[in-house]
């Protein structure tokens, strides 16, 4: 079962004002995509973070000392949860709200990894058109849009990947072979970052180090997000038949601009999950895993090692190495996308010990220093200059005309998985072969007759009896594609739950 | 220890990823910058307009 998709939040500023509130900013950040008035549709009912995966229920999740004195503030505003979460579906199925204090974009539903990238840009041309027209009717500039993790005083915000697994696979051999892949992967998907910092700890100028979020990593599992995070979160919230079904939720990635980045990191992790299936994944343990996240990190030489459970010591090459050699050899063959994930893995793996000049473009960590040290050499600037940091957040910036990365990628200097016409049809239509399309789908031809939409199901107005399109089974692709010829070529929701009610009854 | 040093057996006749788009597409790659010598024209001089102080402005809540 292959679906995977990238929820990514964003960082914002507004430079016109003495004190910036980044609740109604983002808000209102998300409101500007609009043409229409504010429709509340999204559904929470399929919301609950406090279900663990290893069995047991949390009654909260920690949140710092900060945030609570924020909460309190919060929970004074003058606008509904709802209002307050502004959440829209877009035309593409796509999920674009307010995450609290960040404007946040999750891809659709997907099955290739061509339109996972596809999507993600999507989603950052989205956002930048959302600024656009909220600078507009600011008069100026005012708004910036970061993506990218972390804002060099300790606070980070997340970019989360998630995959579907069967919930047959036991959770603890995910744990075991996904917890040293992740804290290797870094050298990989790893968005690079200047100066070293904690959530409690502040910011100190300086090292460069691979990875954006290592320094919040302060957990094996957990299933809290916002406070001891944990290298792998034990979140169980499947977004789909609960006894089928898991939806693995990643919060230790980066933000990647670079979508060759993009890809290998949600193709790699893929082809891990593939092998934890087939018992295959290697047998490694970490003494410390949490603490090898933030030493490989920290090494952009990439020579550090950690030490494995039992004695001995391993490098991230290694790991990540290891983890290619299974994967080469249970599956080489299996589809397109393995085999362009195999391939690039082992160029990457290969290159990171050789000329890594050549992954200038492909990886953002790698990208990042070549700029840094560039300018640096340029200016006579040392790493502790706060100019670094500060070059650091403008690589990350979406703006096409000020955004370092996209400055490299006008130059043609960035390695391109998409095309302009992949991401603008990306922005308008969903996946033609996951139920993220059908829910674009619904939402282009019958906006006004959607009550509730969520991942899982739509809910239509009309009628004496609720009218709800269940998608929480919805995953094979001829399956998606026959329903959505049916959402085609009907008159209303009514008329194309009937003519799929009795589609699905002649299957049976 | 495995090696991953005979990775180009594994080339397959097709690439399931459209080629890149940039002008250096018809060389079979992307362009590969000079190190240490980025466009000054263009990226160092974005570069150089970049606030030295915006990233000790920069701040953000938590979020997840």
């Amino acid at each position: 079962m292959r679906l995977f998709g990238i929820e990514t939040e964003y960082g914002i500023t507004r430079d016109d004002l003495e004190i910036v509130d980044p609740v109604v900013e983002s808000m209102e950040l998300v409101r500007a995509h609009l043409t229409g008035s504010f429709e509340k549709t999204w559904d929470y009912s399929g919301e609950d973070p406090h279900e663990d995966a290893r069995g047991f229920r949390v009654p909260g999740l920690q949140q710092d000392q900060e945030e609570e004195e924020f909460a309190k503030v919060d929970a004074l505003r003058p606008f509904s949860f709802h209002e307050m979460k502004s959440d829209l579906v877009l035309p593409n199925g796509a999920r674009f709200y307010n995450d609290h204090t960040h404007p946040e974009y999750s891809t659709p539903e997907c099955r290739t990894l061509r339109d996972l990238v596809a999507y993600d840009r999507a989603g950052e041309r989205t956002l930048h058109q959302a600024a656009q027209r909220r600078n507009r009717t600011l008069g100026g500039p005012h708004v910036q849009l970061y993506k990218n993790n972390t804002d060099f005083h300790g606070h980070s915000y997340g970019c989360h990947d998630n995959y579907l697994v069967s919930r047959s696979i036991p959770f603890t051999a995910l744990v075991a072979g996904l917890v040293p892949f992740l804290v290797s992967r870094q050298l990989i998907a790893g968005a690079g970052k200047v100066g070293v910092e904690a959530q409690d700890g502040g910011f100190k100028a300086g090292r460069y180090q691979l990875s954006q979020r290592a320094d919040f990593m302060e957990t094996e599992l957990s299933v809290d997000t916002m406070h001891n995070r944990p290298i792998l979160n034990t979140r169980d919230e499947p977004h789909a038949d609960r006894a089928k079904y898991r939806r693995l939720h990643l919060i230790i990635g980066d933000a990647n601009m670079c979508e060759y980045a993009t890809a290998l990191k949600v193709g790699t992790t893929r082809l891990v999950l593939d092998l934890i299936e087939r018992g295959a994944a290697p047998q490694w343990e970490l003494e410390n895993s949490v603490a090898a996240v933030k030493t490989l990190s920290r090494d952009a030489d990439l020579k550090a090692v950690v030490r494995r459970n039992g004695g001995g010591t391993v490098s991230g090459l290694e790991l990540q190495e290891a983890y290619w050699s299974a994967a080469d050899k249970a599956l080489a063959g299996s589809d397109e996308d393995t085999d362009w994930t195999l391939r690039e893995w082992a160029r990457t793996l290969t290159l990171l010990s050789g000329d890594r000049s050549q992954l200038v473009g492909r990886l953002d960590w790698v990208t990042k220093l070549w700029l840094l040290e560039t300018f640096a050499r340029e200016e006579h600037v040392g790493w502790d200059d706060p100019w670094l940091a500060s070059l650091d957040l403008e690589y990350h910036n979406i703006d096409p005309d000020r955004g370092l990365f996209f400055g490299l990628e006008n130059d043609g200097t960035v390695f391109r998985l998409t095309t302009d016409a992949d991401i603008q049809r990306a922005m308008t239509v969903g996946p033609c072969d996951t139920r993220g399309g059908i829910r674009g789908l619904c939402v282009r031809r019958f906006r006004e007759q959607i009550q509730s939409i969520q991942w899982e199901r739509v809910q239509f107005t009309g009628g004496l009896l609720p009218k709800t399109l269940d998608m929480s089974d919805l995953f094979e692709p001829a399956e998606v594609q026959e329903l959505s010829a049916v959402l085609e070529n009907a008159s209303s929701p009514a008329d194309a739950l009937k003519a799929w009610g009795r589609r699905k009854e002649h299957l049976q | 220890m495995n090696s991953i040093t005979g990775f180009d057996r594994k080339e397959r006749p097709f690439d399931p990823m459209p080629k890149p788009t940039s002008p250096s597409e018809e060389g079979g790659g992307p362009k590969r910058p000079e190190p240490g010598s980025p466009d000054k024209d263009n990226l160092l001089k974005r570069m150089r307009k970049v606030d030295p102080k915006q990233a000790e402005r920069y701040r953000q809540r938590t979020g997840q």
